[in-house]
């Protein structure tokens, strides 16, 4: 239940209606923590073996519910050439609810906050079960070079968008590399 | 003098209240003559007593108005300062010249010592006479005071002998405070030069001695026992050995003496100090000395038999000596004895009965020995061991060393600090590592059976060993070869490795022998019987004693991690062996997997057993084809080929080679007539052995072939692909490269570089052809090559260096490995490109728990290290301080 209720406060306004349709699972939810689990691990071996070089994830320390991840900027992006750094944490019943993600570095981006935190709509309200580690992480690394400037959380990188060698400028200058 | 009267008078004074004007003059009278003639006594007596009578008879005088007492307090006072007057001063006297001698005794010569005996026999003599002079008047008063002070109620009950004996210790105590109030600071030094040299002349005599006596002994044909008996025996002396001894008895006379003196000085735990610490110098020296000469002989026994030859004869002389002379002297010295030095038993005579103090000494004197030849042992432990087993008679005397003195951690530290400065570095071969790692377990399997300091000291080296690459091939060649690895090695590392096995095989038969009714309860109960303690310094996460069995095969094993690697690696190396034979003899290869059977279990060996097998059954399958040819020849079909290649010089191994390592292909193709026979033989095995089917594996084997030139014909025993190079020579002279390659069906650079073997031997020669990618070798003329073969002999053995990878039939374990690991390739960097860098072994639990794909991951950490290298030296990873891997 506490993982349901962090998941409410990140996505107060699409939630509800998934999570009211979740409701008769919880009594399952405990059964079904290994095919979770079985879940989540068969995902990690398709990630690791699919060689996608611009992503990567795995599990942190040996927590099979959050994972680190890593993705690079797209080539032709103002994002080329960086690392970014993000942390995926799985609900209970994932793949049912999406998981959490956020940049751990931060990135100058029109939807992503300053704490990381990222405004996409299949980790929202388009999230569908068909959606797995390695689809999300694809998703994130092509908001970086297509943001959706209508809904920003940045406004300050969503009014800078429109100009590339200025926009270049901001994201070299804020960019902490990976350690 | 006004001191003492007030004292007196504050003492005395009911006395001098019933004393009238008279009896007062007549007291201070007496008084002053009293004062006078002890003056006159004590001063000028010098040794006659004619002064005497006189003190005697004022003392009396005194004595009747009661005043022993301030007599008494009178006389000792004076006696005192007369002492320090007379006694002390002029004693020190005599050792001024030496003040300066604690820091001139580098330059102390032989004279120098003479001289300090003599000096210190007269000193000490002289003030002997004093003493003893003084001791002479007090006993003269105290004759006198003793009636008187009896008379005195209170000191009724005490005896006039205890009275007298108080009174006597009392200046004994003044003599002793008075010289050590006043003893000058280099007194003990020039004791000890006294001592040192005086056991030197002891040892010196002792050692002719003991060659006299053992000469004799030798010729006389004495029995052991009566031989390792003390040398200086007086039965069978003979004049010269009685000169020996008398001189014997007057050094030890004179030391007595000397000694006695000091004793009675109050000197005794001085002197005790002084030739303690010359003996143990000496003793030190010899130790040194005995044990220097090589670790191919025990020292141990002859710096015991010194001991018992030189200090402790010594000492038994002296306490021996002392011992009489106090049984003369009043019972007040044995008083200040030390509990050491306690009198020793009446029977001085009999040599072999020691005293209780003899004994203490011989004990302090063998610990002393055992500890300071431990130390040197221990300091040289690394070289004793290189030198094992040669030097196994040092590594037996540091066993008993340890057993007395314990200290076996100090052997751990010192040792293992030896090893990390000389052996573990990277000059040294890895088969010299194991070399020595055999002979540190043999060695200190001696000194230590259950093994717990060979755990600590063989930590270092097999952490040391995991880190080299080629330590499991080393160590497989060292179990299967007997010959150590490479031939300049040293050679007897194999054979002992395979003593191991046999010496395995052995305790196997023997506990087999064993009835097999309840042998585990036997066992148990044997064991439970058997039982000691681990030493305090085992460590307990190690495990207990009975899993810490010394087993050098096992302990081997351990640094390889796991057997499986090692046998892996066995058959590799042993299906390199197998295919490589010309004759199926494998007798060796059969004792050796015999024994590692016996080892390593049955189950684990079961393919290299097949392989053996494989073997036997060719010989056997390849005589029965032959056999069936040969039939059919006599019936006249085509026995002989048309070129003359009939299938008797044809040999077949047949293999089953899913048991078998992989075998590397290489496709080529080889002569036509040699084919034509290979399918022929082929095709008869088919005959014989339906449904089986032969499929040749024509890179492998070897060939014998004879080249023969106009004027000479050579041998070689080649690669079927050299062979086939060479062949392609048997019609035409010169090739170019291209074509050549297309003839045999090799690539070029392969051919280029297979072809240098020719090229060596100064069979072919190469020349740039019209193409400069394209090279032209030719057939050297028989008549001009004799010395170009002596010449390229050398760049032959560099080739065969350089050939050796190619020249592999079966690919290594570490290929085989990399290969299976490769899966895990893609796996690893994405992980590592999200976590950032990870040590190995972390590596390695990650894969455990999150690689679920089929197979399972199921490497060890060495072999997951190993990997990690090649994907490192492959530019995939990088490896940063600390054992750290990341991605590029």
């Amino acid at each position: 239940m506490t993982t349901i209720n962090r998941q409410d406060s990140n996505t107060p306004v699409t939630a509800p209606p998934i999570a009211s349709s979740k409701q008769p699972l919880p009594t399952a939810k405990t059964v079904d923590t290994q095919s979770v689990r079985k879940r989540l691990q068969s995902e990690l071996m398709a990630l690791m073996m699919s060689g996608d070089s611009g992503i990567s994830a795995f599990p942190e320390e040996d927590n099979l519910f959050n994972w680190k991840g890593t993705i690079s900027g797209s080539k032709d992006t103002v994002f080329e050439g960086t690392e970014y750094k993000l942390s995926l944490s799985f609900p209970n019943d994932y793949p049912f609810k999406a998981p959490k993600v956020k940049f751990e570095t931060s990135c100058f981006h029109p939807n992503v906050d300053v704490f990381g935190n990222i405004c996409l709509d299949i980790l929202q309200d388009k999230w569908s079960s068909a959606y797995d580690v390695r689809t999300i992480l694809i998703s994130i690394q092509s908001l970086l070079g297509e943001p959706n400037t209508a809904s920003p959380l940045n406004t300050q990188a969503a009014s800078l968008w429109g100009n590339h060698e200025e926009y270049r400028k901001m994201v070299e200058k804020l960019y902490k590399p990976v350690a | 003098m006004v001191v003492e009267d007030a004292t007196s008078s504050v003492c005395d004074l009911g006395i001098l209240d019933s004393l009238n004007g008279d009896a007062v003059r007549e007291i201070m009278e007496t008084w002053n003559g009293y004062c006078l003639a002890t003056e006159a006594a004590l001063l000028n007596g010098r040794g006659d007593l004619s002064f005497g009578s006189k003190l005697v008879s004022q003392a009396r005088n005194l004595c009747k108005y009661g005043l022993e007492s301030l007599v008494e307090e009178h006389f000792a006072g004076f006696l005192e300062e007369t002492f320090e007057k007379n006694g002390a001063s002029k004693f020190w006297e005599h050792f001024d010249v030496y003040s300066n001698v604690a820091t001139r005794e580098m330059i102390m010569d032989r004279i120098q010592k003479d001289s300090i005996q003599q000096v210190l026999c007269k000193a000490l003599e002289e003030i002997s006479m004093e003493k003893q002079y003084q001791e002479k008047c007090l006993l003269l008063l105290i004759d006198v005071v003793q009636p008187y002070k009896d008379s005195t109620p209170e000191k009724r009950q005490n005896s006039g002998g205890t009275e007298r004996l108080h009174l006597l210790s009392k200046y004994q105590s003044m003599v002793s405070s008075v010289l050590l109030a006043t003893l000058p600071p280099h007194f003990p030094e020039i004791l000890h030069w006294y001592f040192k040299g005086m056991l030197e002349e002891l040892s010196t005599i002792m050692a002719d001695d003991c060659e006299d006596d053992s000469e004799s002994h030798d010729k006389d044909d004495m029995d052991l026992d009566e031989k390792s008996k003390l040398p200086y025996r007086t039965g069978d002396m003979d004049v010269d050995g009685c000169y020996r001894q008398n001189r014997l008895l007057q050094v030890v006379k004179n030391v007595g003496i000397v000694v006695r003196d000091l004793r009675n000085l109050g000197f005794t735990s001085m002197a005790e100090d002084a030739y303690a610490s010359a003996i143990f110098l000496l003793l030190k020296a010899t130790v040194h000395n005995l044990a220097g000469g090589g670790y191919r002989s025990s020292a141990l026994e002859s710096i015991k038999g010194w001991i018992q030859a030189v200090p402790l004869q010594f000492l038994h002389a002296l306490l021996a000596y002392l011992g009489d002379s106090i049984n003369y002297d009043d019972a007040p010295s044995s008083g200040l004895k030390s509990p050491l030095v306690s009198r020793p038993s009446s029977c001085y005579a009999g040599i072999g009965s020691s005293s209780e103090g003899l004994v203490r000494w011989q004990l302090r004197l063998e610990y002393f020995a055992y500890e300071t030849l431990q130390d040197l042992r221990i300091a040289k432990l690394f070289e004793i061991i290189v030198d094992y087993p040669d030097s196994s008679p040092a590594i037996e005397d540091l066993k008993q060393c340890l057993e007395y003195t314990g200290q076996h951690s100090k052997l751990v530290v010192s040792f293992i600090s030896a090893l990390r400065y000389r052996l573990l570095t990277a000059g040294a071969s890895t088969n010299d590592l194991l070399h020595l790692y055999v002979s540190t377990i043999k060695a200190l399997r001696t000194i230590d059976p259950a093994g717990v300091f060979l755990e600590a000291v063989g930590e270092p080296i097999r952490e040391y060993l995991k880190g080299r690459k080629d330590t499991i091939k080393c160590i497989v060649t060292m179990l299967t070869d007997g010959t150590g690895g490479n031939s300049n090695g040293p050679g007897n590392t194999g054979d002992s490795l395979l003593e191991e096995l046999n010496r395995d095989e052995e305790s196997q038969v023997n506990t087999g022998v064993d009835d097999d009714f309840n042998t585990d309860d036997k066992q148990a109960w044997i064991n439970a019987h058997r039982w000691e303690p681990d030493p305090v310094e085992a460590d307990p996460l190690k495990g207990s004693r009975n899993q810490r069995k010394v087993d050098i095969l096992g302990m081997i094993v351990s640094i390889i991690g796991s057997k499986d690697q090692l046998v892996n690696e066995y058959r590799v190396m042993l299906a390199e062996k197998l295919l490589n034979k010309s004759d199926y003899d494998i007798d060796a290869e059969i004792r050796a997997l015999e024994l590692l059977k016996i080892h390593f279990g049955e189950s684990s060996m079961q393919r290299c057993e097949i392989m053996l097998n494989d073997l036997i059954d060719s010989k056997r399958t390849n005589a029965n084809l032959k056999a069936t040819i040969l039939q059919r020849s006599q019936t006249g079909a085509e026995a002989v080929g048309e070129n003359g290649v009939s299938l008797d010089i044809l040999n077949a191994t047949i293999i089953s080679s899913n048991f078998w390592p992989p075998i590397q292909d290489e496709s080529f193709n080889i002569p036509e007539p040699v084919d034509r026979l290979l399918s022929d033989y082929a095709k008869r095995f088919n005959e014989v052995k339906t449904p089986r089917k032969l499929l040749w594996k024509k890179n492998l084997g070897t060939v014998k072939l004879e080249l023969q030139f106009e004027d000479k014909s050579l041998q070689f025993t080649v690669t079927p692909l050299h062979a086939s190079i060479i062949t392609q020579f048997q019609d035409q002279t010169s090739w170019t490269s291209k074509n050549l390659s297309a003839a045999i069906g090799l690539p070029i650079d392969v051919l280029h570089r297979r072809i240098n073997f020719w090229i060596s031997k100064g069979i072919l020669s190469e020349s740039l052809g019209a193409d400069s990618n394209d090279r032209i070798f030719t057939l050297v003329d028989g008549t001009a090559d004799t010395s170009k073969t002596g010449a390229n002999t050398g760049g032959y053995e560099q080739l065969g260096v350089g050939d050796d990878d190619g020249d592999r039939s079966v690919a290594s374990v570490e290929d085989q490995l990399h290969k299976e690991m490769a899966v895990y390739e893609k796996f690893v960097i994405m992980m590592l490109r999200s976590l950032g860098g990870m040590e190995s072994h972390k590596i390695h639990n990650k894969l455990k728990m999150f690689y679920v794909a089929d197979p399972r991951y199921d490497k060890s950490p060495q072999q997951l290290e190993s990997f990690l290298s090649g994907l490192v030296a492959e530019d995939k990873l990088e490896l940063i301080d600390g054992g750290i891997y990341k991605p590029v």
